[in-house]
Order: structure tokens, then sequence, then C-alpha cells
């Protein structure tokens, strides 16, 4: 069979099967008594194992297979849950892990060892014993075995006698198929299927502990003592899968049973007969299922959406001109169809960031480990969604500021009691929805930003002049860190000092169109804010003149807008500012901050939101509110942050989106 | 019109192994389940003519599942899905009512047998 058809859903659930063992093996970890982990981890190698036996991924199957047997000894408390035995379980499976990157990234199972860990396994002397087989089956087989044992020696009276009694006795020779696999399961199926049906077996060979060990090539020959017809008795042995042949044939009283065993020479053979396709008139009936779909072609969908949208928007505009009443109402309804299907498909991309946070726990608890440092490390809002490619993007990100929380935030045990504080430390990790965006944040308890220390390092790679320190912002200089290279500490750590630092994070969020952003107290602790776009291709947006051009201003960013007269801004210590509903806002005249001429007197103001601050935009006029399809600016505006893209409008023409944060940071700097 | 299979099994996979072969196979997959509870609930709605039933699932295992099922239906025809060295799960479930059982890894042949002969 070509198996490579299913190599995708493969490696996709294996690796939400990973994920679940090492959450489950982290729950083990915390409650060594808790039997239902231990029965999630056996349950999930044991399915890992399945998967990758049939997949022919033998290596793999055979390492689940130990760690199954493994955490079956704890089950059946054979094994203690120990430390050692934890990090085994961990150790077994990140190699599970590595295979399955090795299979994603079209390579197979040869660069495991499964030795490595079943040496481990035994060295570490957790038994591994088989379980015992106890069970109904040995009851099953003792009766039958002391019947036998009794029987053996005079089979042929006893048959006599049910012959007497007006029953049937029948030898039985019964053939499995060559290769088949569990033969004693097998066997007890024919067992259970006689017993069942009153039938009582006075003879086996070999017996049936041999058979319950397995000690048998492919034949098992019976004495049956049964009130069913010779036929009947057959087709009910004969239909248990890969049984290949039942021979049967009346027992002879007469003989002896070892010499009975020997084949007859004509016994009677009842050919299996094909199975028919009896009809069956019940209603077909249609179920939901999910589809598993390639991120690749979702990408394309919303990339086929984004042109539609953009489409719509033209045509729209076109026939706008002609003021036909019947285009206007099939325009409305291709508008609210567009608008479904663009949330639809928005939907299709969204995953929950528990894709994404699952995989910190362990790595918190092997870093902590590895510290020296104590972390209680919590999640919150796992269930929020987030576009699939920002989900893809934000992991590293995160992976970096967890690690530095625990390697420069949280405190030593020691040092966290001197300071008065738990001597555990705390991590959390929150995302949440807040309009058009999602926020993550990454909180610590820790020993907090040290701003002198910050300013130091600052001046000493020549990031600030002396003469800045006195008028810096504490935010300021908080977002010094973010500087390429900056690390406060000397020597840097295995843990965090990888050259990955603030600067990567600060520039892979902005790739994404979000923000990042630090909160910090000496002292208390450190709170990074990431800022994140739901989606990152379509958002709705307000267009705005501005001169003889046409801006987007993302609604996301906007708190207001209001029409007003030149005479209601004014200067306060040489910043334009406007009182608005009795608050003072700072006002940035974008006309001049672009360098265009007014168009005339009238101006406009949209009042934006940055860091819950407001900061009012004066344009020429209002256009209208519209989806726009953002497009990336391309490499030569890279350095151009005051536009987070651009957006091509109904008639063709383009519209910049300015990006507020950035604008605002900018025109205050000026 | 070709018998009616309900496919229990906790990993997707599988399932889509099996309803590829069991559909090849000239049977027709009405439904399918991810865990013991679901497969009754399927089982009473769909009323399917077979069932393979994973043995190992969360929540509510196979052999429960089967157990449950049988006291639905008497006449349940279910075929167990084992992995090797679930002998003694394997016999729980024939006792429990189960008729048959096919092995991982699945072979074609072997699964479309166990469905023909469960159903005589």
């Amino acid at each position: 069979m070509d198996m490579s058809q299913y190599l995708g859903v493969f490696v996709e659930e294996a690796k939400e099967n990973i994920q679940a063992l090492n959450n489950a093996v982290m729950e083990l970890e915390s409650n060594p008594n808790s039997k239902d982990a231990v029965d999630e981890i056996f349950r999930l190698m044991h399915t890992l194992k399945g998967s990758s036996a049939t997949m022919g991924f033998n290596k793999l199957s055979k390492m689940c297979h130990a760690l199954e047997n493994l955490l079956d000894s704890v089950r059946s408390e054979k094994a203690k849950v120990t430390e050692n035995l934890i990090d085994l379980v961990f150790t077994g499976i990140d190699r599970l892990n590595d295979v399955i990157s090795d299979i994603e990234n079209g390579g197979d199972d040869s660069n495991l060892n499964v030795e490595e860990i079943t040496k481990l396994i035994s060295s570490k002397s957790y038994k591994d014993e088989k379980r015992s087989d106890s069970g109904e089956m040995e009851k099953k087989v003792v009766k039958n075995r002391e019947e036998a044992q009794a029987l053996s020696e005079s089979v042929s009276n006893v048959a006599q006698k049910a012959l007497e009694e007006g029953l049937n006795v029948y030898s039985l020779r019964v053939e499995l198929v060559k290769g088949s696999v569990m033969k004693s399961a097998r066997m007890y199926i024919v067992f259970h299927r006689i017993e069942e049906n009153g039938g009582q077996i006075i003879y086996s060979d070999p017996p049936v502990e041999e058979i319950e060990k397995e000690n048998f090539e492919t034949t098992v020959q019976l004495v049956v003592i049964i009130s069913m017809k010779m036929k009947e008795l057959h087709d009910l042995v004969a239909n248990v899968s890969e049984i290949q042949k039942v021979i049967i044939k009346p027992f002879e009283t007469h003989k002896n049973v070892k010499e009975e065993v020997p084949e007859s020479p004509k016994p009677e053979v009842v050919e299996k007969k094909e199975t028919g396709q009896t009809e069956s008139d019940r209603r077909r009936i249609k179920l939901a299922q999910s589809v598993r779909v390639d991120v690749e072609k979702l990408d394309i969908l919303m990339n086929l959406m984004a042109e539609l949208v953009i489409s719509r928007s033209r045509i729209e505009e076109t026939l706008k001109k002609y003021k036909i009443k019947e285009v206007d109402e099939s325009l409305s309804q291709l508008a609210r169809i567009t608008l479904d299907l663009q949330s639809t498909v928005m939907k299709i991309r969204m995953i929950p960031v528990s894709f994404v946070f699952d995989r910190f726990p362990r790595m918190v608890r092997d870093l902590s480990r590895k510290l020296g440092k104590k972390v209680d490390f919590v999640m919150e809002g796992s269930d929020t969604e987030l576009d699939r490619t920002v989900a893809d993007e934000i992991g590293e990100p995160l992976i970096h500021m967890i690690r530095n929380s625990i390697d420069h935030g949280i405190e030593s045990e020691k040092e966290r009691i001197g300071a008065g504080k738990p001597p555990v430390g705390k991590i959390t990790l929150s995302a949440r929805q807040e309009g058009d965006s999602v926020v993550i944040e990454v909180s610590d308890d820790g020993r907090g930003f040290n701003k002198e220390k910050i300013i130091q390092r600052a001046l000493k790679m020549g990031l600030i002049q002396e003469y800045e320190v006195g008028t810096m912002s504490q935010e300021e200089i908080f977002n010094l860190t973010f500087a390429p290279g900056f690390s406060t500490s000397e020597n840097p750590t295995e843990v965090s000092g990888r050259g990955v630092g603030m600067d990567v994070v600060k520039k892979v969020i902005e790739s994404l169109n979000g923000s990042v952003y630090i909160e910090s107290l000496d002292g208390k602790g450190t709170r990074v804010i990431i800022r994140l776009p739901l989606t990152l291709s379509i958002i709705q947006a307000l267009l705005v003149e501005i001169g003889k051009f046409v801006y987007a201003i993302p609604i996301s960013a906007i708190d207001s807008t209001l029409s007003m007269k030149k005479s209601d801004i004014k200067d306060v210590e040489g910043r334009k500012t406007a009182i608005i509903r009795g608050e003072v806002v700072p006002v940035i005249d974008l006309r001049a901050y672009f360098g265009v001429e007014e168009l005339n007197g009238h101006s406009d103001l949209v009042v934006t939101n940055y860091k819950s601050k407001k900061y009012g935009f004066v344009v020429d006029r209002l256009i209208r509110q519209q989806d726009i399809v953002i497009k990336a600016l391309g490499k030569l505006f890279r350095e151009t942050k005051e536009f987070s893209g651009g957006a091509i409008l109904g008639n063709g023409s383009i519209a910049l989106i300015i990006d507020v944060p950035s604008l605002v940071q900018k025109a205050l700097e000026r | 019109m070709a018998k009616r299979v309900l496919i229990v099994d906790d990993a997707a996979f599988m399932r889509m192994l099996l309803k590829d072969i069991i559909s090849k196979g000239g049977y027709e997959v009405v439904g399918e389940a991810s865990n013991g509870a679901e497969a009754i609930e399927k089982y009473k709605e769909i009323k399917p003519d077979i069932v393979t039933m994973d043995i190992t699932m969360p929540d509510m295992n196979g052999i429960e599942a089967t157990k449950k099922i049988m006291e639905i239906d008497p006449n349940a025809n279910i075929i167990m899905c084992s992995a090797m060295g679930q002998q003694m799960m394997v016999v729980e479930a024939i006792q429990a009512g189960a008729k048959d059982f096919i092995v991982k890894p699945f072979q074609q042949g072997r699964v479309v047998e166990a469905l023909s002969k469960v159903d005589k």
C-alpha cells in the first residue's frame, strides 16, 4: 500500500501527540500519583506506536513500545515515578520529537537510536516485565486445562457418554493463516464462540496453556462436545478472521485420541464462501466532517479573497457614477457576500494561541531546572484565536521573552527570600483579544529592569549621549533594550545570550504589524506587552485626503473624528494642541508633516489612540471608511516607518497606510 | 447496498487509513467517532451494520464502549482494532460481545476479511 498520502496527517497528529505527551508527563511530574496522567501517557505512546508501525517507521514504533512498557510498569506499580524516570520519559519524547521533525523534512526514522533509550530503561532497572496474564483468559484456560487433563485419559469415554445423551462430538482442525499475529487471542475467539454456543472443549492439542503462550505454529486440534450440527460448528469457527481452514469430522470414540489427532484420510472440508453483500435499505446519514487543508492553500484563498475585495471596490466605484438603482441593489448584496466570505476565510485561518503556547511549560520546566530557579508558570487565555501566519511567527519571540524572564528576571531563591518575595518566582503568559488585535503579555515578578544598568550599557554602546540621559522618559530607557546587540548581562549565559536579542523580537513583531511595549518596576517585575493584528491582510481603514493624496488610517487606531476650524488649534509651549471634549490633546498637522499644501481652509481632525494616549491628526478631508488590502511596500521603503504598507483603491490609485504608533513617535521626535 | 460501517479510533490518521481500506473493500463508511462516548452516540444515530472499535482511546475506551453498545443492541457487530500485545484487552472485548479483532498495523486483506466474516 502506498502510505505517502497519509504522511502529512501522520506528522501532524504525531506532533499533537508529542505535545500532549509533554503536558501529561509534566502533570505526572507535579502529581506523581496521578493515575490519569500515567494512563494518558500510556495511551498517547500507544497511539503513536500504532500509527508509526502502520507508516512503516519501525524504529519509531519500537521506541514508543519501550516507553509504553516503561509506563506500563508504572501503572502496574512495578516502577515508581521518580525524577529519573520523568527525565527518561522526557528524553524519550525529545527523541521522538526529533524523529518526527526528520520525517516532516522528508527524512525517516533511521537516525533514531532506540538502544540508547532501551539501555537507559534497563540500566535504571525500571522493571520491564510482561504483564502477568492473569486475566479472564487464564481462568478459562485453567478451567479447560483441568478438564482436559482429567479427561485426557478417557476422552473417548466422555465422548461416548455425550453421544449417548444425544450430543455431537467433533474433531476439529483449526488452521490460522500464516503470519497471523496475536494467535492466542485469535484462538480465544474460537474457544469463546464454541462455549458461547453450549459447546465443551474436551481436548486440545497443543494444550490450552501452550496456546496461551503462543507455542504453536498455525494449527490447533480440538475435540468438542456440542449440540450443533457439523456445518453450523464449522461456520461458527470459520467466520473468525484470519482462520485459513477448518477441517471438521465426527469424533471416533473407539480410538485413542492421540491416534485420532493425525489427519484422517478423508476429512470433510467445507470451503469457505464469499460473503454476499446483503441489501440494506437504511437511510444514508450525512455527517459533519472536518477536512485537513494545507496552509498554503489557505494563503492562496486569502490572497484571492483580497483580490476580490479590491475588484469589488473598483466595480463599486465605477458604477456609482451612473447611479443605477438595480445595480446598487446587486452591489450591496455583493458587498454583503464578500464580507461574509472574508470573515469566513479569516475564521478558517484562525487557530488558538495554545498552538504556540503549549510547548512553553516544558521549556520553562527544563530551563528553570537548568538554572536552579523555581518558577511557577501560568498561562491564561490559551483559547484566544490568532491568524495562523501570526501564530507561526510569534513562537520565537515569545521563547526569547520567556527565556529572558527566567534567566534575567527571576532571581535565585535566596535572593528572592532576601527581598521578601515568595521563594518561587512567577511567570505569566497571557493572551486576549482587544478589538481588532490580540494582546499577548509575558510578565514576571522578578527583579525588573535596572534603569541605571541600561543607561550605562547604552552609553557604552554609543546609543545615547550623556546629555540625553536626564531628559529620557522611563519608556525611552526601556526601549533602548530593543537596540541590536543590547544585553545588560556581562557574560551572556547559555540560556539567553544566544545573540537573539530583543531587537529581533521587535523586528518580528513589527513585521507582523504589531507593536511591543515594556513596563517594568525595579525589584518588582517586568511586563512585556505585544499587540498583534488579528489578521494580516485586510483591515478596515479610514481614507483621508492630505494635500492631493489619499492616505489610509487603520480604524483600530482611531478614537474619533471631528470637523474643526484652524482657530481650534492652539500653540502650547511650542506644541500644537486642541481641546477635545475637555481634554488637551497634542495635535500633529499631517499636511505640515508630509510637507504638502493645504487644500483649502477646511480641516478635519482624526483622533487616534496610542498607548492609551490621544493624538490628533489634522487632515484636509475625511473620505470614507473602507476595507483595504495591505500590500507590503517593498525593500526600498524599509526605513519609512510611518507607513505600514500600501493599498490599491477602487479607482486604481494607491493609498499609503499610516502606522499610527510610528508616526506619533517620529512626529514627537521632531 | 453496501454494508454500513462506523469507524471508531482516536487517531485521525488511523480513521483515514481504515476509511480508505474499508471503502476500497466495498463497504460504506457512514460515520467516524474519536472516543467511546461518541461511538455510542453515533451508533444510536446511524445504526451501522459493523463497527470497527479501537481499544485504547481517551475518556471511554473501546471495551467500555463495546459493552454499552451491546446493551443497546445485542446483535451489534463490533470488530476490535488492537495493537500487538493487547491480547488481554481483546479477550475482554470478546467477552463483552465483540465479534472479532484486527491487528495494527492494518493489512488491507485482513481488514476486509474480518468485515466480510463478521456479518454473516
